[in-house]
């Protein structure tokens, strides 16, 4: 019965998956010697998104041409350990990985440990040394990767050691485990190798600040608006208004004040019948004055002010020496 | 005289070749040709090894080369099986999007590119003035004569790099100039998992990286810059950027930008997680705003704001300092004055209800004055009063 395959491009456009969809001798996992179609298989089932397309199609394209079996590189006998320094060969995590297949867990790499990862490389089944042999390190978030590269023996046997100081800063930042892939390439005409191993998350002492990469990059700015000073505010009005009648009550007071201690207008028509004029004039420009300031007060500027001051002042000047006369000339008759 | 003839003979030149630079082309001759403002297209091969002189010139720039060996960039999952084969030194890849989110793309497009042979470069990570146009695939790595340590790897490599000087002179990289050769402008390619044959895009990617290099694209240009005092409604009150202006005013203010593109002056659009920035500041700034664009005409596009200016009084100036990779650069700085309120621009005494106790208190002393004066005038001594105080005393 046919095995649903999950295509990674969805819905399959590639018109060589579309035929590998529909045979189905191609889905029967066939235990010899092709163990190109095996992994491919089985990479095939795993459900895991992170599928690698390269992996897939390599499988597909060996498929296809069954006459012409190109020759792939890969690796068996893979290991990949976490351990201390100076610590023995048993202890910390050690995991062994399936020839070309990837490791179900995740390795957790901590400050002190050191990552060792060895293999052999083979093409096809032969171990041999390859030119290219990394372990590529890939930040699922922001899409970064750095390979490191194996130090391998004629033999095809590789090794790698990685401690938490060898990754880039960007790595220490990522709170995601990466996707530790391994690259096996040579010249010729073999088919490379680039497929997932495992996953890798990194450990770190969290009450150490997350180093940052000081790089200055050109682009957009946070915004700046600026704050402006609180702008004066008056108190309630109901606070001022009670002021402002506390202040009014004042007047009548005095004015009550004055009345009991027998101020009254009884000369009044005693100096209009004397010096009408003067009087009139006299006692209109002091309020003329008042008005002077209280136009001043509201919008006058003071070069208006002056001339009218001037003008009204001596208008007052010399119409009250005339009524203050009348008033003394009231006061030496003992009227006052 | 003789500094500006170089300019123009090697303006006209363009392409520097890179195999000898002769003894009278020294590094600091370039160096001083950028400073100029010309342009400066660099092709290297990984045929033969990059000369002491270039190395040193691109350390310069903070673009590093493999010191001394003749070195390839070698991919043994992107190559092309008809002309590289065995060697895999022949690197199949699309045309590179745009550098990150919010910068232009210049060199983007469908299609296979044909890269033969590239020296790969590896940036400093310390300038922003460089940036790479064209990073190797994932899987890819230097290989040459001498494997010894590799120093950058994947799409740390960049095929083509480019530096853009703070005066918008622009020194491009290109690691393999054979792609520009005309046998790949018209190539047919096959990868390793392609099924059939593809054409190469060499030309048109040539075409756009050349247009680059010599500041046909990508360069901006500043029409007009007007500030104007405006009323509630956005409209300009008095004149057309005056050179003082009050704290707490509205302002508007408006900047006309054009780029160059392959057919003359067309209106500048930002990219969208992009925004073009005034920096309206005293020693540090008051305001950054981003401009939005407010109008376009044929050949540019007007982008403004409008804001309160701070109530700071003292020398302010308009800034507009627009750098990012690949565009030239804008730099524009325009001072204004800012006075204070003057005497006469305050609230008034009585539009302050806080003051209305002491208003009422002076006009309340006037009208007692006033009455003071009437009733000593004209009041006549009361019996009673006199006889009240005779009887104190």
């Amino acid at each position: 019965s046919h095995k649903t395959l999950l295509c990674p491009n969805f819905p399959c456009r590639c018109p060589i998956a579309r035929q590998i969809c529909q045979t189905s001798d191609f889905l029967t996992a066939s235990p010899q010697r092709l163990s190109l179609l095996a992994f491919t298989t089985e990479i095939i089932l795993d459900y895991d998104m992170r599928l690698s397309w390269q992996v897939l199609s390599l499988g597909l394209l060996a498929s296809v041409v069954p006459s012409a079996i190109a020759v792939s590189w890969g690796f068996r006998d893979a290991t990949v350990s976490v351990q201390k320094k100076g610590a023995g060969v048993g202890a910390g995590v050690q995991e062994k990985i399936l020839e070309n297949k990837r490791l179900p867990q995740v390795i957790k790499l901590g400050e002190p440990y050191t990552l060792k990862v060895t293999l052999t490389t083979q093409e096809g089944e032969s171990p041999k040394k390859p030119h290219q042999a990394f372990l590529q390190l890939k930040d699922p978030d922001t899409g970064l990767d750095i390979s490191y590269p194996f130090s391998v023996k004629d033999n095809g046997k590789a090794r790698l050691e990685l401690m938490q100081d060898d990754l880039p800063i960007q790595f220490l930042r990522s709170l995601h485990p990466f996707d530790a892939e391994v690259i096996i390439g040579s010249f010729g005409s073999s088919v490379a190798y680039h497929g997932t191993a495992f996953s890798l998350q990194i450990e770190r002492n969290t009450a150490a600040p997350i180093p940052s990469p000081e790089a200055e990059r050109y682009g957009k700015l946070k915004e700046i608006r600026h704050i402006f000073n609180p702008s004066a505010k008056s108190p309630p009005i109901i606070v001022t208004l009670v002021f402002v009648v506390v202040v009014l009550a004042a007047s009548p007071i005095l004015a009550g004040i004055w009345v009991f201690l027998g101020a009254n207008l009884n000369h009044l028509p005693v100096a209009a019948k004397s010096a009408p004029l003067p009087h009139v004039i006299f006692v209109g420009s002091i309020i003329g004055l008042e008005g002077i300031f209280f136009m001043y007060y509201t919008c006058w500027t003071l070069f208006q002010t002056l001339p009218a001051v001037l003008a009204v002042g001596s208008i007052t000047f010399f119409s009250g020496s005339r009524a203050l006369s009348e008033v003394q000339g009231r006061r030496l008759a003992g009227l006052r | 005289m003789r500094w500006f003839l170089s300019f123009l003979f090697l303006g006209f030149w363009g392409a520097v070749h890179a195999l000898s630079l002769g003894p009278s082309l020294t590094p600091k001759l370039l160096l001083d040709f950028l400073k100029k403002e010309g342009n400066i297209l660099l092709g290297l091969s990984g045929k033969a090894a990059t000369p002491t002189a270039i190395n040193s010139l691109l350390q310069e720039l903070e673009i590093y080369l493999p010191l001394g060996r003749s070195s390839v960039v070698v991919d043994h999952f992107n190559y092309d099986t008809l002309s590289a084969a065995e060697k895999h030194d022949v690197l199949l890849l699309p045309r590179p999007t745009s550098l990150r989110q919010g910068v232009k793309s210049f060199f983007s497009g469908d299609g296979i590119l044909a890269i033969p042979r590239a020296v790969g470069q590896s940036l400093g990570i310390a300038s922003p003035l460089i940036a790479p146009i064209l990073r190797a695939p994932e899987t890819a790595y230097p290989s040459s004569s001498k494997d010894d340590d590799i120093f950058a790897t994947g799409t740390q490599l960049a095929l083509i790099s480019a530096l853009q000087a703070r005066n918008s002179a622009r020194f491009t990289v290109l690691g393999s100039v054979e792609a520009l050769e005309d046998k790949w402008f018209s190539a047919h390619v096959k990868g390793p998992k392609d099924q059939k044959q593809l054409p190469t895009v060499n030309r048109e990617f040539a075409k756009q990286l050349s247009a680059w290099a010599f500041k046909e694209t990508g360069v901006l240009r500043v029409g007009e810059i007007k500030h104007h005092l405006s009323d509630k409604d956005g409209a300009i009150v008095g004149d057309m950027n005056p050179k003082i202006y009050r704290i707490k005013n509205d302002i508007a203010f408006h900047i006309e930008l054009s780029e160059h593109g392959f057919d003359g002056w067309v209106p500048f659009d930002v990219p969208s997680d992009d925004a073009l920035q005034l920096d309206f500041t005293m020693l540090s700034p008051f305001y950054r705003l981003n401009l939005t664009p407010k109008a376009s005409t044929k050949n540019s596009t007007i982008f403004g704001t409008s804001f309160t200016l701070p109530d700071q009084h003292g020398i302010f100036s308009f800034r507009i300092n627009y750098r990012r990779p690949f565009l030239s650069n804008i730099e524009e700085k325009h001072e204004v004055t800012l006075r204070h309120f003057a005497h006469n621009e305050y609230p008034r005494s009585w539009e302050i209800t806080g003051a209305w106790v002491w208003v009422t208190g002076l006009w309340s002393v006037i009208a007692g004055f006033l009455a003071l004066v009437i009733i000593w005038l004209y009041s006549a001594p009361s019996s009673t009063a006199g006889v009240r105080t005779k009887k104190i005393q």
